[in-house]
């Protein structure tokens, strides 16, 4: 029955920055997990839950090539992540999913990759840039610009450290002037800045941005200075949801369903919105 | 010569229903306000209303639906989906506008991923309606191109004799000639007259409407700001709306059990879209009416390829300061260009 969430298992917890926290969940029934496998691909959203708590939205965290459990990322704000940040390992929580559109990573092989995040939105793009980097051969170079306030605001460390020391990835690690620790090696400056200094060729180039909202409307400004077009730009939008299929009527932007036509867009179709709507 | 159902025969009829296996819904009073409610007998029924004060809407998306029962124990939680009773009902005495709600909303329950829940409901439903005989200032549904003789949504169209006896019958789907094959003794061959249908008039140019909506330069004119000044933002027109359709889903109950519900959610509060870190994209009163006004008449338009109003007027009939659709879109018919 739509609506009927997934029981899921709770795999592992681990803590990424003051508040933040990823959870690994495998499916308790295989015939959801079934499902899962044939439907998700990178970009796809769900609704994570707790019965007697609600539903919230996030993406899917984890790449389209590994696909034997669901990781999820999310800041403790409200009610339901408050939840979902103090379970453990073990416990049962829900998924809804995988709603949603999808970043066409079939049309981006060939080419070059950029990867622009800031903060808690690191977690939508690694789920794109694992599901290239495991079919690494299918794409050109690499970049991956990554930015948060402070050190400590950082997400996914582990893997920071793990594309920092692969050949064929570029890290261009930030973090916001004043957020730096004495021992911070890499950049600091905003987002828009540092890319700008890093000047990526637009030649031949993919843009996968994904940030906050100030974030992104500097972001994309730096981008067309360097000389990409809104076309070659992605990103993903986010609303708040309850129903996640285009029925319960609050994520529009414009006549633009997020949860259906979305949450992937390209710059352009973005700036095609209303934009006092987003 | 047509066959007509004698308003003396109604009893019989609801009898013949009832054995049939069917519940049979009309307009009824309660609690000092009319809705539709469940009747044994043709004297429960409320014929003399214009247009019940709620809709039909309540029978097939209702103000609060339990989607899933949950346990929460020690070791486990259990949960259980919850499906709509599985009953067969008879909608009597349905106004075309309240029917052709239901057809408007169609679509959009079923886009994609179908939803049980409204489709359960409908598929167990006869519409049976009648043609308005009477019509007040507030009525509008020539205004959105319907009719008070529309027979979208319908399954069987009741036309009022004029000497008032009964109806003329006619099925207007396989559902409704279906239904009148279980009353046959009680319709009769007759070629009385049927009473006129009250003349609505429109009032407003809905093509000019459209085109004003689709204009993008008018997103952000003034005119929201100054025509939606008076709404107080108590979601009275979207809950007293046949087509409205926007929801919750809450989960509701103590530490160890409740129930997740879709309830009746509104595009005029202002929490309908506000995000957790308390950015909200609809933050004022007036860009919440535009969002009403653009869904209705814009955006549903585009993804289902019909307005989402049947003309009903009750958004205006029953709002507490006297807006509505209607005098929006009147003032957007009206500027000048």
């Amino acid at each position: 029955m739509i609506y009927s969430p997934f029981p899921m298992r709770v795999v592992s917890k681990r803590a990424e920055a003051p508040g933040v926290n990823t959870l690994k969940l495998e499916f308790v029934k295989e015939e959801d997990h079934e499902f899962f496998k044939q439907n998700y691909k990178t970009g796809m959203f769900g609704l994570y839950g707790i019965f007697g708590e609600g539903e919230s939205t996030f993406c899917v965290a984890s790449p389209e090539t590994r696909k034997d459990y669901i990781e999820c990322t999310f800041r403790q704000s409200g009610r339901v992540t408050s939840t979902l940040a103090n379970v453990d390992a073990g416990d049962i929580v829900t998924f809804r999913g995988p709603y949603g559109n999808r970043f066409p990573i079939e049309q981006f092989e060939g080419k070059n990759l950029l990867f622009i995040a800031g903060g808690i939105a690191l977690p939508p793009t690694r789920s794109v840039i694992w599901s290239c980097l495991d079919q690494r051969e299918k794409y050109k170079d690499v970049t991956i610009v990554y930015g948060a306030r402070t050190v400590a605001d950082l997400v996914y460390k582990d893997e920071l450290d793990e594309w920092k020391k692969r050949d064929d990835v570029r890290l261009v690690l930030t973090v916001d002037p004043g957020g730096e620790t004495p021992d911070w090696q890499d950049h600091v400056g905003f987002v828009p800045t540092v890319l700008e200094q890093a000047a990526p060729s637009p030649e031949n180039t993919i843009a996968v941005l994904c940030g906050p909202p100030i974030m992104i409307k500097f972001t994309l400004v730096a981008l067309q200075k360097l000389g990409f077009t809104a076309e070659n730009v992605y990103t993903t939008l986010e609303n708040r949801m309850k129903c996640g299929v285009g029925k319960c009527g609050r994520c529009n932007v414009g006549s633009v369903y997020i949860c259906k036509e979305g949450p992937v867009f390209t710059a352009a179709e973005v700036q095609a919105m209303p934009q006092a709507d987003l | 010569m047509t066959r007509i159902l004698l308003r003396n025969k109604l009893d019989d009829c609801i009898a013949a229903w009832q054995k049939a296996g069917f519940s049979v819904f009309a307009p009824v009073r309660q609690h000092e306000m009319s809705s539709f409610g469940e009747v044994q007998k043709a004297s429960d029924m409320a014929f003399d209303l214009v247009l019940p004060e709620r809709t039909i809407k309540d029978h097939f998306f209702p103000q609060t639906e339990p989607l899933i029962k949950y346990k929460i124990g020690k070791q486990q939680i259990d949960s259980e989906t919850m499906t709509p009773p599985d009953r067969k009902r008879v909608f009597f005495g349905v106004r075309p506008c309240d029917a052709s709600g239901l057809a408007i909303d169609d679509p959009l329950f079923g886009w994609d991923y179908k939803d049980d829940y409204w489709f359960r409901r409908r598929d167990n439903s006869v519409i049976v309606t009648i043609v308005c005989t009477e019509a007040d200032d507030f009525c509008m549904c020539t205004s959105v191109k319907l009719s008070p003789e529309s027979d979208k949504g319908a399954d069987v169209m009741l036309r009022p004799l004029a000497n008032g006896a009964g109806w003329q019958v006619e099925a207007v789907s396989e559902r409704g000639t279906a239904l009148l094959e279980t009353i046959p003794s009680l319709l009769q061959e007759n070629s009385e007259p049927t009473a006129p249908v009250p003349q609505v008039a429109e009032k407003f140019d809905l093509e000019k409407v459209m085109e004003w909506l689709a204009s993008k330069e008018n997103f952000e004119s003034q005119f929201w700001k100054d025509i939606s000044l008076r709404c107080v933002g108590c979601g009275s027109c979207t809950f007293l709306c046949p087509t409205c359709h926007c929801f919750d889903i809450q989960d509701e109950g103590d530490t160890y059990a409740g129930i997740r519900r879709k309830n009746w959610d509104s595009c005029s509060f202002s929490l309908f879209t506000m995000h957790t870190s308390g950015h909200n994209p609809r933050n004022t009163q007036s860009t919440r009416w535009r969002q009403r006004i653009m869904h209705k008449f814009n955006y549903y338009r585009g993804k289902f390829g019909v307005n989402s109003c049947s003309g009903c007027g009750r958004c205006t009939r029953q709002c507490p300061v006297d807006m509505g659709i209607t005098e929006t879109l009147q003032a957007i018919s009206n500027l000048p260009r």
